[in-house]
């Protein structure tokens, strides 16, 4: 185990330098700087955007700026700057003074790491996913065994409206009848702190995936239901709920934990629209602002935020499986 | 049987989570209300949405101001949601009023030498921080030699150039440490105490005369030390606080009618009543919110929630269908103009008539009406309504088919089969350049329409991605054959919309516009001490610009919220930034015995 960890963790340094590359790559490629504004606005002028070019190291060759982010650089004090081998993601151009670092882990005054940018993502993710996994497959496992009633149909039902409805539109049909009509929830909340303010964004943000999870498993389910193992299990006169528990639903999770490893990464790292719909001071809006904005250290840094738990997901995912499946070997 | 059992508890594990996340909330909005209302017996009834603020003394007033400010720094920030945070916790020498006067700030007064190369101010006795400690005429020094300085790299700092020795320190060189010391020198700006001497600290009560060397006669300047820039921000808070001291409250120690309470990124600013400031003290205090889904924030405004939200052009329509909506609903003029800009020295927009053509082609007031849905004002000059300048009386190169085909067809150019010909005969492709948003698709698709039903020219439609459209249209060489633009005024004077935007190398130059006798104009109207002679010159200018139809003048923005009708006294200024009354808040009061 611990040799295929750190084989593991080894492969996260390619995938990180490809990651950056490419990524560096696109978004110099794209017309415009961190210093193009809204045009009914007056626009830097050009020796304040000299100034702050230089400042930032923008004036120097492409080639020069990716390997100062990556590995370092000599500043203008001839003091060696480390670069993202050290941890250090860069400085945001537009939050002039912090760096990416501050923006996404730093939590504000007198307060935790989980009231950071990172934290509130980390914890509404988590609770995403809780929804989608709490539901998705008790819902996934009853339909299966309830195959063509009414419960598979509604179950169904359901499932379809989770991935064919986009979470904007839900999040805003939730509002108005549980917020607006119901008057049960606040729609600007007062506190993070209140647990009854993370229901609707967990619930909004995981829906998609509980329907796809209550899929995944119902079909999973019936393969297995059908396999030789479960016959053999039931002649040898085992109970229903122990052929169940133990041998259905334990062998149909495998493709199910395959799709939830991703899934976490993708609710972690934020919603734009959850974000915006919800004023959730999470980093997925930092994410996708970034792009418009051209802030390339933020840009750079929430990818690779995003690309390292996809690794780290997907080894999860693997070492999850041999649990599942004792056929199932890391070495 | 087991099975059975198993599919039921599965279903009571389903169930429960369904009823649990049906829970109600901790706190509805109703229970505050009451809450507050029994406690403290109407005088004090808080209308604010946070536990913190339940046991607070003042009623909150809840502004939704839409996204969080990416840097709260006065010589560093540029946008309305930056500038909306600092002009409640800092003032600046001067201010505005609700007519868009110039009026004292934290300066009693003012005067110019006779060339206006000299600008004397003459801070109010006695002013404080919110802190209690002393503010004097040091204080701005060092906020304007922060403004100027490269190292600060503000992106606003080249709106204090004008100061004598400003653009020599911006534009250095790699100075060395010597020529910086004379650059530093050089910038004329100084306190002083009533004696005339040199003030030494922060601590000298009596030093309270800032004198500012102009590098050029410019009356106009009292009005730009009204701006952010300039304001005070303490130096060892600065210093103390390093590159992030704009993130921390406790840092933002001002002289504005507020004091910052809290910071908290995304969800919240929390500011309380500054009881040293000079104008009075508010009777309320004030919480910002980031909620930047205009669809939520209507809801959460229906929901009494938020006091005060900004109006989308989305909502409009239901505002207007409802009869309580409609009377909270306030539109009133922006302070920005928007044009279809024509690129000078691309074709056909070489050519005056061409120019003519395409801008009597357009209806600016169906245009209004139909695309911008009622959210905006039709014009036909630069200035808008409400600013000092504005020509109520132009109306030259409106909306008129007959003389738009007249004009293309004097021009040389013809239309074949929907195609342009220059003179010569050869094909003009004509291509609408926009930021990619539904909404721009709407604007420019109703434009290129226009001009086909008028002109029978095809245009075609070009999108771009935003800052590929902004990085665009900044330079004369990339800039579009044809797109749209708008200018909001820094501050209210001419100067800002004519002389910052039309001289020759200013903004206009993107579309190639240089006009040697508006320059003429515009440098005599600039350094024409007289306020009463000075305005009819730049009336002047402004003709001179329209003249040669440069652009079609299109409408001029209006701000439009939502404002619960317990808030009393709003005054409204085409310059409010981000949320109404924000030029003038101690005028605002709640009525308590309005809330719900």
């Amino acid at each position: 185990m611990g040799k295929f960890l750190l084989r593991r963790m080894l492969w996260l340094i390619p995938v990180i330098l490809v990651v950056s590359t490419i990524t560096f790559v696109l978004m110099h490629a794209a017309p415009g700087g961190p210093w193009d504004r809204d045009l009914s606005a007056r626009q830097v002028d050009p020796a304040t955007q000299k100034m702050l070019n230089t400042y930032y190291g923008l004036d120097k060759p492409l080639w020069r700026q990716f390997t100062a982010y990556l590995i370092g650089d000599i500043d203008s004090e001839g003091k060696f700057d480390c670069g993202l081998i050290c941890g250090d993601l860069g400085p945001s151009y537009r939050q002039r003074g912090l760096t990416i670092q501050q923006i996404l882990f730093m939590p504000p005054e007198e307060k935790s790491i989980i009231y950071s940018r990172f934290g509130y993502s980390m914890r509404l993710g988590v609770y995403a996913l809780l929804f989608a996994i709490i539901i998705g497959i008790p819902a996934g496992v009853i339909s299966a065994l309830k195959q063509n009633t009414m419960v598979d149909y509604l179950s169904l039902f359901i499932v379809t409206i989770g991935i064919s409805v986009p979470n904007f539109v839900m999040a805003i049909f939730l509002i108005i009848i549980f917020a607006s009509t119901l008057h049960m929830v606040s729609i600007v909340p007062r506190s993070w702190d209140e647990v009854s303010v993370w229901i609707l964004p967990a619930v909004i943000l995981g829906f998609n995936t509980m329907a796809r999870t209550a899929r995944l498993t119902r079909g999973s389910m019936l393969e297995t239901m059908r396999q030789d193992y479960i016959r053999t299990a039931r002649s040898k006169g085992l109970s229903e709920r122990v052929v169940i528990v133990r041998h259905m639903i334990k062998n149909s999770l495998i493709p199910v934990v395959t799709i939830l490893g991703p899934a976490l990464a993708a609710l972690v790292t934020g919603s734009f629209i959850i974000e915006t719909m919800f004023g959730f001071p999470g980093m997925g809006r930092a994410y996708v602002t970034a792009i418009g904005q051209r802030d390339y250290s933020m840009i750079m840094g929430t990818t690779l935020i995003y690309a390292v738990l996809v690794a780290l997901a997907n080894v999860s995912v693997d070492v999850v499986y041999v649990f599942l499946d004792p056929r199932i070997r890391l070495d | 049987m087991r099975s059975k059992l198993f599919v039921f508890v599965s279903f009571l594990i389903l169930a429960s989570f369904v009823l649990a996340a049906c829970q109600p909330a901790a706190v509805t909005p109703e229970k505050v209300v009451e809450t507050v209302v029994i406690e403290k017996e109407g005088q004090t009834v808080v209308v604010t949405a946070t536990p913190a603020a339940e046991a607070a003394e003042t009623p909150t007033l809840r502004v939704n101001l839409g996204s969080w400010p990416d840097i709260i720094d006065p010589q560093k920030s540029s946008f309305v949601n930056e500038i909306a945070h600092l002009k409640m916790m800092y003032e600046g020498l001067t201010t505005l009023d609700a007519e868009l006067n110039t009026v004292p700030g934290a300066a009693e007064s003012w005067e110019y030498n006779d060339d206006a190369t000299e600008l004397t101010f003459t801070l109010r006795e006695g002013l404080k921080y919110s802190d209690g400690s002393l503010l004097n005429a040091k204080r701005f020094e060092y906020s304007i030699f922060r403004n100027v300085d490269p190292a600060t790299a503000g992106e606003y700092a080249a709106i204090t150039d004008d100061i004598a020795g400003a653009k020599e320190w911006r534009y250095a060189e790699e100075p060395t440490e010597e020529q910086l010391a004379e650059l530093k020198a050089g910038l004329k700006v100084q306190a002083l105490d009533m004696a005339g001497n040199a003030c030494v600290d922060y601590e000298q009560a009596d030093c309270r005369i800032l004198k500012i060397g102009l590098s050029q006669p410019a009356p106009y300047f009292h009005t730009v030390m009204s701006l952010w820039v300039t304001f005070p921000a303490k130096e060892e808070n600065i210093a103390e606080g390093g590159d992030i001291w704009w993130t921390s409250s406790k840092f933002h120690v001002g002289n504005g009618p507020f004091v910052v309470k809290s910071l908290e990124p995304y969800v919240r600013g929390y500011f309380e009543p500054n009881a040293n400031y000079w104008g009075g003290v508010a009777t309320y205090n004030l919480e910002f919110r980031y909620i930047t889904d205009s669809a939520v924030s209507f809801e959460a405004y229906k929901n009494n929630e938020f006091d005060i939200v900004p109006l989308a052009a989305e909502d409009l329509a239901t505002v207007q269908n409802d009869a309580t909506l409609n009377a909270e609903a306030n539109i009133y003029p922006g302070s920005c103009t928007f044009a279809v800009m024509f690129h000078q020295l691309k074709e056909p927009f070489t050519n005056q008539k061409v120019r003519e053509a395409f801008a009597m082609a357009l209806d600016r007031e169906t245009w209004v009406t139909d695309v911008l849905k009622g959210l905006g004002a039709p014009t036909l000059t630069w200035i808008p309504k409400g600013f000092p300048g504005y020509d109520a009386e132009e109306n030259r190169w409106g909306f008129d088919p007959a003389a738009a085909q007249a004009a293309l067809a004097e021009s040389g150019y013809t239309v074949n089969n929907g195609q342009l010909l220059d003179p010569t005969g050869a094909v003009v492709e004509m291509v609408d350049t926009f930021s990619d948003t539904p909404r721009n698709r709407v604007r420019h698709e109703w434009l290129v329409a226009k001009w086909k039903e008028v002109l029978g020219v095809d245009i075609s439609l070009n999108p771009v991605e935003a800052t590929t459209y902004t990085a665009l249209t900044k330079d004369v060489n990339t800039a579009p054959q044809l797109f749209i633009l708008g200018w909001c005024a820094d501050y209210p004077d001419p100067q800002n919309w004519l002389s910052v935007y039309w001289k020759t190398g200013a903004f206009g130059e993107r579309i190639g516009y240089s006009n040697p006798d508006l320059d003429a104009k515009l440098v005599e109207a600039d350094s024409t001490v007289d306020p009463v002679a000075r305005m009819p010159l730049y009336a002047e200018a402004q003709k001179m610009l329209t003249d040669g139809a440069p652009v079609a003048f299109m409408w001029n923005n209006v701000n439009s919220y939502l404002v619960k009708p317990w808030v009393k006294g709003i005054v409204q200024t085409p310059q409010d930034a981000g949320w109404p009354g924000d030029v003038a808040p101690l005028s605002i009061t709640i009525d308590t015995s309005m809330l719900p």
